[in-house]
């Protein structure tokens, strides 16, 4: 029964090897001759590494003894393997190289052979080792070089760390790997976080939220003085980092479906109502409150999407926020230079630019609540 | 070969841990890849009773001490089976080992073949000069003196691999014969009809025709290093004297300037030939064993 598992384990292992040298290799037309070997190559977030190789018992029992000089002895059961690696499992260390930053290293060594019963001899190729490397990674280090001597076909490495994906290479035995990058899963800083967060804010505004953009012009085309637009813009900052911290948090999970064609009209409101009026109304800066709030819903699915780490969580949302907020003012800074107070004061100001702008700004918001509506 | 200078690397490499990152380099220098190994067929017995199943084992390596090849189905060009009633090709699953499986229909001797598609390596000049002198592919040292070739090389090889397996009892009229192989070893007497220290005339032939000057290798299970070197001669023959019993392997490697479309400076084929001398029944004086 073992036997028969561990056939069909290595066969299983082997044809999906095949397979993807295949794949592989289609390019070149040329076929590897790979054996069982396999290696899993993993890099613990504690600093430490463990490589396993899982490998034909008895060829490599074999190669041990005939590395050490010892005569070639003829295991006829699994605990034959097993008495035969635990005197000789030292030896695999030193066919192997293991480099980091191109300093070797030298690991430490356990050999478990996968079955205990007692296999009859013709079936003993069929039985496997797993060898264990095991050390430390030396703090800092970047790279890793990997070469294994004990096997004379071609092999697969795969390499398995926290904060990456898997990688699997093929090797011939005695082949040097390439230089593979360690993956450090050392938490980066909060200054880092912060810093990565807030540029994730300002460019969400600037340059890619081009309908946050265009509410916020709403706002300033409104009014000739920067107080009321001040007010305005405070209003939807709060707005948005609330409705923004309590989706993150769960509390609230808005459907996008509902939020996005609202955002869209929040921008038509605001234009339509830069045309229809010329004076602040007192709660013109309720709705902006309003508006704000689902803002903010909007910003979160950006967040959520990056899946953002418990451990970051509240640096990453004050400094998304900040960022959203820097970007925001950006974009008011920019209109208020652009538009210049001489302009700002001339009476032809409100018909040649606030009354166009805001049209152009209404029909685009328009455009984008149909289109909202219609995915 | 490559084998050799990597142990003692690994001895160096201990000694010279100070000299840690000195010795990395010098091993990423030094231990260029990839020089082809030895591929042999082990039955799972070279003796089956009638109707019995014999797996066919593929086996890469030196000295008789083999990986596991699976069964690919994209390295296999024929392995097929040839007995008294023709030919037939040997059943597997894929990537299972043994990759193949035959059934003893009638008792006499079987004639195992594995031909594989070509594989590509890329050698850097040590490892490519190491293995022209280790496989004593004399000709090819020559052709590139001649060229002013010294760098590394790129090289399409081939197997070429058969076993004979004796069911039943032995005797003289049972033969090897020619699959039709590439490169190819025939015996020229039955090994199983043979007693230890009787002379086995083993022929090699390149597309069909008899290949003179090429080295050839046997060498026995229970002591592969002492190994038996003969050049063919002009009727590519080589005469061995099996001075013990057990599981012997012949094999000869010839190799070609590649084909331009082949997209290789180099091609190489390899041959070889396993077999079981017969010990303690057949052999004069008790054997070692």
């Amino acid at each position: 029964m073992t036997t028969t598992y561990r056939w069909q384990w290595l066969s299983a292992r082997v044809v999906c090897g095949v397979l993807a040298a295949i794949l592989a290799g289609t390019t070149a037309a040329q076929a590897h001759e790979i054996g069982t070997t396999r290696i899993v190559a993993s890099f613990a977030p504690n600093d430490t590494y463990a490589i396993e190789v899982s490998t034909d018992a008895s060829v490599l029992l074999a190669r041990l003894e005939l590395a050490r000089k010892q005569p070639r002895t003829a295991p006829a059961s699994a605990g034959d393997l097993q008495r035969g690696f635990d005197a000789l499992c030292d030896e695999v260390p030193r066919h192997v190289s293991v480099a980091f930053d191109d300093v070797a290293r030298v690991p430490g060594a356990t050999c478990l052979v996968d079955s205990a019963g007692s296999v009859p001899p013709d079936n003993l190729s069929a039985l496997g080792v797993t060898v264990t490397l095991r050390g430390v990674i030396p703090p800092g280090a970047q790279t890793f070089r990997w070469r294994y001597d004990l096997t004379f076909a071609s092999y697969s490495l795969t390499v398995k760390s926290v904060s990456r994906t898997d990688e699997t290479m093929w090797l011939e035995g005695g082949q040097e790997s390439r230089v593979l990058a360690v993956a450090r899963a050392e938490p980066p800083s909060h200054a880092a976080v912060a810093g990565s967060y807030f540029g994730l804010g300002f460019t969400h505004i600037l340059p890619k939220g081009l309908d946050h953009i265009l509410f916020v012009l709403g706002i300033v085309l409104l009014s000739r003085r920067l107080r009321p637009i001040l007010w305005q813009v405070s209003a939807f900052t709060l707005a948005h980092s609330i409705t923004l911290g309590l989706t993150l948090y769960g509390v609230i999970s808005p459907s996008p479906s509902i939020v996005e064609p609202l955002i869209a009209l929040s921008i038509v409101y605001v234009a339509v109502e830069n045309i229809a009026t010329s004076e602040l109304k007192p709660w013109r800066v309720a709705l902006v409150f309003g508006f704000g709030l689902l803002h903010g819903m909007g910003f979160a699915g950006v967040l959520r999407e990056l899946a953002l780490p418990r451990s970051e969580f509240l640096t990453g949302l004050v400094a998304f926020n900040a960022g959203v907020e820097a970007g925001q003012l950006t974009v008011i800074l920019s209109a208020f230079l652009i538009i210049g107070s001489w302009a700002r004061n001339q009476d032809g100001y409100r018909d040649l630019i606030v009354v166009p702008a805001s049209t152009a700004i209404a029909l685009t918001g328009l455009f984008w609540t149909v289109q909202r509506l219609a995915v | 070969m490559n084998r050799l200078v990597s142990l003692s690397i690994g001895r160096i490499s201990t000694r010279l841990r100070r000299f840690a990152p000195l010795v990395v380099t010098a091993i990423a220098l030094s231990a260029a890849p990839l020089v082809a190994h030895d591929m042999w067929i082990e039955p799972t017995t070279f003796s089956p009773e009638p109707g019995a199943i014999v797996g066919a084992r593929l086996r890469i390596g030196q000295d008789l001490l083999g990986d596991p090849l699976p069964r690919d189905p994209a390295l296999i060009n024929e392995f097929v089976v040839e007995d008294g009633e023709g030919r037939r090709p040997l059943v597997g699953r894929n990537g299972a080992d043994p990759a193949g499986f035959l059934r003893v229909a009638v008792p006499g001797l079987l004639v195992i073949g594995y031909r594989s598609h070509p594989s590509t390596v890329e050698l850097t000049a040590e490892k490519f000069n190491q293995y022209l002198k280790e496989e004593g592919l004399d000709a090819v040292v020559a052709l590139r003196a001649r060229r002013g070739q010294t760098g590394g090389a790129r090289e399409r090889f081939s197997r070429c691999a058969k076993s004979l397996v004796l069911s039943g009892s032995a005797n003289s009229t049972q033969g090897d014969r020619s699959l039709g192989f590439t490169l190819e070893l025939v015996a020229e007497r039955n090994p199983y009809a043979m007693t230890v220290g009787q002379e086995l005339p083993v022929r090699l032939t390149y597309e069909g025709r008899p290949l003179a000057g090429t080295l050839v290798v046997a060498m026995n299970r229970s002591d592969p290093s002492d190994k038996l070197t003969a050049r063919s001669d002009s009727d590519g023959r080589v005469r061995f004297r099996m001075p013990r019993p057990g599981m012997w392997m012949i094999k000869a490697v010839h190799m070609i300037p590649a084909q331009p479309e082949s997209h290789a400076e180099w091609e190489s084929f390899w041959a070889s030939l396993t077999f079981d001398v017969p010990g303690a029944i057949n052999a004069p004086h008790p054997s070692r064993r």
